[in-house]
């Protein structure tokens, strides 16, 4: 497969005479993140949680950008990669080690329940305390993506929630459903309105945000948590109200829909937990026009918040194809093949089990090598746009990659899934880029840490549990 | 203490923490409980009047003006100036009833005479003179009552009063309602005296009045009399309510009772989940180390090898105090913090209470907090039902294409946490108004609301109220009234016709936050409260149905009749019978067991060359045709889906399953079919639908994970670090069975293992997709024969054959209790926390009596606390009081 970067208009190219269609292509290209709102440097205020399926296990973290890690080289500079990372704080007793993992990815809290976590992300708080009002019009207020085929629970694949442990946003898990989210026009019953018909049913709208702000309001007979749930809806409602009347415009002559997913999604993706075929092509192919999808909303300043997920957490996948780096074949994926088994067994995620530090493990190098090419594939999308302050939008946001935590318990390498892997981006200048650091702290330390560099004053965890800083990754 | 200095100070140290319940019944005639929001009588001799209506935070008052007041022979008399009245504002009545816009003021009185008038105030909930919430008063030889509402001054008028000459120097029951749709009434003695209309809503009542009784705040508006009781409910009481506590008469009999409900709560939040966490893993049933067993009371005080554990009340004679306080215990384990330390010791010095039968680890391992005030957004099944009775039309091939999927979590797939709102969503709302006023015919929509042509503001109003009241599962407030109208006042404008009107409101109605969400009273003081009418209606209706009230259910809301037991059961049995509650049912099954996973079965095409996906529907057909017959065709014993002698089958399932005997089967239809005990197959653990659950290679592992987790309720931990989890194949010599007991052995795995994989040993016979053998693939030759050992006990029990297996889930009780808490989640919309166990029992208790059917369980449910009352949510400003 050609690695070709997707340009913006090849992404959206094509008539598009459905219900969704780009407002405003041109006035969204004059107005992204280059010249929006901006609180620190001509830039605003991001946040991204980037997650990976089954982890990298520390002897393989230790090799640095000479083993797995190599994809991430080029961008060494505008990384802070974080060995031993210790999600001390994810250890209890949970429903499915790589469940409990992944929900504390971002949050170092354990999991409340199938879709629950312990606590919200750090995107999440970043968003509430930056944006209290809200973030501006046309701006999505969580974007939550991936491509991913493993769902036996939620937690798995969703990495940004709310404060009260639910999920932030709901997931789009194919390119169009990220498309549809972001750049779709809304028309309401699929035909032109006439003027009046748009005033009586503008009237119909109106009427409806009445209702919700009652229930969010002060003469509301709801609980604190409903009420946030209802101004949620609300939120939706005005996105909705915006797309369809203030953007509503005609999509001649403009770009359409990306093309229909080949993969399986939905129930299909995960057949009684039994894993799915999957050439390595596929796979790319579709992930890698998610990335560009994602990275296109954050350019046009139509998405600051929200998480990007790369396969979920205990991925079943039997992977074939030739993999290459750099144009050099690096492996040959036949997973089911090479396991010498079927169904589950003869998934990648056998590799994992199987690793063994004394040995060579080259088939779950090849597959952490991939990932980390896949990561950085998005991560240099976003590192070709530059801002107002000449910085590119990698360096400006606070892109966090993470990944599941195996078994929710210290990075320690006689432990099956010792995983945890953090890097994060400069986030404009607030944390030390260019190393590899082995911090040795609790991920929930290093989290907060990164949130009063960020300038909030929210805390993960439990309040009365006392901060401490960990000023090493600070600038 | 300042507020009631009168009152023994001991009182009101207790107060917070013990209910005073009182039951009152004469000649066997109970009052009216239901809605009552404040009740005073006048026993005592003191200068308090106590709250004794069980009901939120209690409004006490204090007299003032002792001198001209007698309280004696029940009955407290005005012979001056004088007042009782609350020291702060009354919350707790302006919440309730600006919540139902509903009243009722009762009171059982003897003017002194009939010429006093102002009117004199026999009951006020005001500020002074002019301004008032209402007032029960004596204007002369008639009785006057003012209430503001929406469209009455803030003094109340007009007014509404009785006849000349009821208001006589007599002993009275003096009654006065109004409901929802505006019907003021006055009953004296038991009988209507007038009945007028008041019409408008509570919203512009004044929170921060007092309660006043025989005389205004003012002191200028005496009332001279005795008074015997008040009560004041927060709903219109209808008129065989009014006759009931008419009956009970002014002087019923109390019975007073310590009610321990605090002490209650305190150990099944803090004491059980402490115990579970730092003593349960060596001091349990199964491991009794130091032959002590702390899950039950008895355990506890017949102790172990060192002698009895617990003294109540005296934890200095308690050995699990004394050992966690020398730090003893938890034997090479983290101790307990401060504040644990502080609630085991506390609970034991005040008396240990121990109100469950047993410690369930399952329940209390992680004690989380479950919300039970989170607003739930109707799943799409149940907005398309919602849709077919709100007007009568079919939404639902139309809904399922624009509507996101609703994602199962914790089981189930209407639990409210998880039901978000994507913009996907907001557009399909809107999306699906348009359609489904496609399909109607506006003019014979509204005809079904108003009779009335013309279109204007009236007319407008009254469809409004009427329309939005049903098609809103409740009566509207103010505010949703108004901004309906606003949506007429724009078609008005535009030259629009009432269809038009019409059509367009009805999509509003459709996209509210009241269509689209079960929505309920959460605000109140931080008590627990009954629920309302309306809520009753829609959670039960909801619970069996999965859809809202019908008719005749709404009615009974609207009458106030559906808080009557009698009445509530007699509508129970209605749905019950109803063909929707089986519908609802099959929902309830379908996602408990996820039949959804049938649709996405991908067996291995080599090892598996005879699959497809007719055989994956026959299964899931085959286990909802098996729950209907045991459920509501024979409506059998619960336990019965377990170990049944029958299943449903076609000839394409039968031969998958290798079953023989069964000659003559449809080729697609499936049929009840008696089984024989040679086929080793009863209930629905022996159905393809779970025993795919398995995978490919019939996992012991999943099935017996499956088998605890959703059967028996059960909890293991993780599997501890550095183990190599991946699967083992079989091979020739080598059995699932074996490479299970291989496991069980191992001193790391077994603790657990032994827990749960025993478990499937009586489902080795039958391979990853349901077909019975006596060998594998590899010719080894296989049991079915093993041991199981229920979550709590300490003996495993051997079974020979599988049908012995499901004989005994069936026999004991732990299967069949399952489903009652699964049934439980799923018909609240939440995951059960440890608070909930309690009331689990007495749901389980109550089934129990009544054969532990499926509707034995369903009746449970919703006659318990957790459907028929609500933990209200403090305000901010409550809060801070």
């Amino acid at each position: 497969m050609k690695n070709k970067r997707m340009n913006r208009r090849t992404v959206l190219k094509g008539a598009g005479a459905t219900a969704i269609g780009l407002p405003l292509l041109e006035e969204m290209f004059l107005t992204p993140a280059l010249g929006c709102h901006s609180s620190d440097g001509g830039v605003p205020v991001r946040a991204f949680n980037v997650f990976f399926g089954l982890g990298i296990p520390a002897p393989l973290q230790s090799e640095g950008f000479a083993g797995v890690l190599e994809p991430l080289e080029p961008l060494r500079k505008k990384l802070l990669i974080m060995r031993d990372v210790d999600q001390v704080r994810c250890d209890e007793s949970g429903i499915n080690a790589h469940f409990d993992g992944a929900s504390g990815a971002f949050t170092a809290q354990p999991p409340n329940g199938d879709a629950k976590s312990g606590g919200p992300s750090i995107d999440q708080v970043i968003r509430r305390n930056h944006y209290v009002n809200g973030l501006p019009k046309g701006v999505v207020p969580t974007l939550v993506a991936g491509t991913f085929f493993r769902r036996s629970r939620i937690s798995r694949y969703v990495h940004s929630y709310n404060p009260d442990g639910t999920v932030a946003a709901r997931m789009q898990e194919q390119p169009r459903d990220v498309f549809d989210r972001v750049f779709g026009a809304l028309s309401l019953s699929g035909g032109d309105k006439d003027l009046r018909e748009k005033r009586l049913r503008r009237s119909v709208l109106d009427s409806v945000v009445d209702q919700y702000q009652f229930y969010t309001g002060n003469q509301s007979p709801l609980g604190a948590r409903s009420k946030a749930r209802v101004a949620d809806h609300l939120d939706r409602i005005r996105e909705f109200e915006q797309r369809a009347f203030s953007l509503e415009r005609g999509n001649q002559g403009g770009p359409g829909l990306p093309p229909r997913s080949a993969l399986a999604h939905g129930g299909q993706a995960d057949p009684a937990g039994q894993g799915i075929d999957m050439p390595l092509e596929a796979l790319r192919k579709e992930w890698r026009l998610m990335a560009d999808l994602y990275a296109l909303a954050i350019e046009l300043d139509r998405v600051r918040f929200g998480s990007l997920t790369f396969l979920a957490a205990g991925e079943r996948l039997r992977i074939t194809g030739d993999y290459f780096y750099k144009g050099e074949k690096r492996f040959q994926f036949d997973d089911a093949r090479q396991l010498k088994a079927s169904g589950d067994k003869g998934c990648s995620h056998e590799w994992w089990h199987q690793f063994h530090p004394k040995k060579k493990n080259l088939a779950l190098r090849a597959h952490a090598h991939m990932k980390m090419q896949e990561v950085a594939y998005f991560l240099n999308r976003l590192d070709k746009t530059r801002e107002a302050n000449g910085r590119t939008i990698l360096e400006n946001s606070l892109i966090t990659v993470s990944t599941e935590s195996g078994d929710g318990r210290h990075s320690n390498v006689k432990r099956e899934l010792s995983g945890v892997f953090h890097a994060i981006s400069g986030a404009n200048g607030r944390f030390k880029t260019g190393e590899i650091m082995d911090v040795k702290r609790e991920g929930i330390d290093v989290y907060n840490t990164m949130l009063s560099a960020m300038g909030v004053q929210a805390r993960l965890g439990d309040s009365d549990r006392e901060f401490l800083s960990v000023d090493s990754i600070r600038s | 203490m300042r507020i009631f200095p009168w009152i023994n100070i001991q009182f009101w140290l207790v107060w917070p923490t013990v209910v005073l319940a009182l039951c009152f019944a004469l000649h066997g005639q109970q009052r009216v409980n239901s809605g009552v929001q404040v009740l005073y009588r006048f026993q005592s001799e003191n200068n308090g009047v106590l709250d004794l209506a069980q009901v939120g935070r209690p409004l006490h008052l204090k007299i003032e003006g002792r001198a001209n007041v007698h309280k004696r022979n029940g009955a407290i008399e005005f012979l001056g100036k004088s007042m009782v009245r609350s020291p702060g504002r009354s919350l707790k009545i302006h919440l309730a009833s600006t919540w139902t816009n509903e009243l009722t003021v009762e009171a059982w009185i003897e003017p002194s005479n009939a010429t006093q008038n102002g009117p004199a105030r026999v009951v006020s909930f005001s500020r002074d003179g002019s301004q008032r919430n209402f007032t029960l008063g004596q204007d002369g030889n008639r009785y006057d009552f003012r209430l503001r509402t929406t469209t009455t001054s803030d003094n109340g008028i007009p007014s509404v009063s009785t006849p000349v000459n009821t208001a006589r120097p007599d002993l009275t029951h003096v009654v006065y309602t109004r409901d929802q749709a505006g019907i003021a009434r006055v009953f004296l003695n038991g009988r209507k005296v007038v009945e007028e209309n008041v019409t408008g809503d509570f919203s512009n009542w004044d929170p921060n009045f007092r309660l006043v009784i025989g005389n205004e705040h003012s002191g200028d508006r005496v009332w001279l009399g005795k008074i015997y009781l008040v009560a004041i409910y927060n709903r219109s009481l209808h008129p065989p309510e009014i006759r009931q506590n008419f009956i009970a008469g002014k002087n019923p009999r109390v019975v007073q009772e310590i009610d321990a409900q605090q002490k209650e709560n305190q150990f099944t939040q803090q004491i059980a989940p402490l115990l579970t966490r730092h003593c349960l893993e060596c001091h349990d049933s199964i491991n009794r180390k130091g032959e002590l067993d702390m899950t039950t009371l008895a355990g506890l005080l017949s102790g172990g090898e060192s002698g009895t554990a617990l003294v109540a009340g005296n934890p200095q004679e308690s050995l699990i105090w004394t050992s966690v306080d020398s730090g003893e215990m938890p034997h090479q384990r983290p101790p307990l913090d401060l504040v644990e330390k502080k609630a085991l010791r506390d609970w034991i010095a005040a008396g240990a209470q121990w109100p469950i039968k047993k410690i369930d680890p399952a329940i209390f391992l992680r004690a989380r907090k479950v919300d039970n005030r989170l607003v739930r957004r109707l799943t799409v099944d149940e907005y398309i039902s919602a849709v077919q009775v709100a007007v009568g039309r079919d939404i639902g091939s139309e809904a399922k294409k624009l509507f996101p999927e609703d994602l199962r979590t914790d089981g189930f797939n209407n639990t409210a946490y998880n039901l978000g709102v994507d913009l996907k969503h907001v557009q399909a709302y809107a999306r699906l108004a348009e359609l489904i006023t496609d399909k109607l015919s506006i003019a014979e929509l509204r005809s079904n609301y108003l009779t009335e042509e013309d279109f204007n503001e009236a007319s407008l109003e009254k469809l409004i109220r009427k329309m939005g009241k049903w098609i809103l599962r409740g009566p509207l407030n103010e505010a949703e009234v108004q901004s309906f109208l606003r949506i007429g006042e724009t078609l008005r404008s535009a030259g629009g016709s009432f269809d038009e009107a019409t059509r367009f409101i009805l999509e509003a109605m459709l996209q509210s936050p009241r269509f689209i969400y079960l929505i309920e009273r959460h605000r109140g003081d931080g008590t627990t409260w009954p629920i309302g009418p309306f809520e009753l209606a829609n959670r039960i209706s909801f619970i069996l149905w999965g859809s809202p009230p019908d008719a005749e259910l709404f009615d009974l809301a609207a009458s106030g009749e559906l808080l009557e037991k009698g009445v509530l059961q007699r509508e129970v049995e209605r749905m019950l019978a109803d063909h929707r509650v089986r519908k609802r049912s099959k929902q309830f099954i379908h996602q408990w067991l996820n039949l959804d996973r049938l649709t996405n079965l991908r067996p291995n095409a080599e090892k598996f060359p005879k699959w497809n996906n007719r055989l994956a529907d026959d299964m899931r057909r085959e286990t909802l045709l098996f729950f209907e017959e045991v459920v509501w065709n024979q409506q059998r014993p619960i336990a019965e889906l377990f170990d049944s002698p029958f299943t449903f089958l076609n000839r394409r399932l039968a031969e998958h399953y290798r079953i023989e005997g069964v000659e003559g089967l449809p080729r697609e239809e499936l049929i009840k079919v008696r089984l024989q005990p040679q086929s080793r197959r009863s209930g629905i653990l022996t159905q393809g639908s779970v025993l795919t659950a398995g995978g490919d290679e019939a996992s012991m592992v999943s099935r017996g994970l499956f088998v605890l987790h959703d059967v028996l309720r059960g909890i293991v931990k993780d599997p501890p670090p550095c183990v190599d989890t991946t699967p083992v194949a079989t091979r020739s010599g080598l059995t699932q069975r074996a490479i299970a007991l291989e496991r069980i052995g191992n001193a790391n795995c077994g603790g657990c293992h032994r827990k749960f994989e025993p478990l499937a040993f009586g489902l080795e016979k039958f391979d990853g997709l349901g077909r019975f053998h006596d060998q594998d693939e590899h010719g080894n030759s296989l049991r079915e024969d093993g041991q199981i050992l229920f979550p709590g006990d300490s003996a495993a029990i051997k079974f020979r054959t599988s049908n012995e297996l499901m004989k005994l889930l069936a026999d004991r009780s732990r299967a069949r209790e399952t489903v009652a808490w699964k049934l439980t989640q799923f018909s609240l919309g939440r995951p059960l926390g440890s608070a909930d166990a309690e009331v689990l029992e007495t749901i389980i208790d109550a089934a129990n009596k009544n054969g532990f059917t499926y509707q034995a369980i369903l009746k449970a449910i919703i006659q318990s606390e957790l459907v028929q009352t609500i933990r209200t949510e403090p305000y901010p400003n409550e809060l801070k009081k």
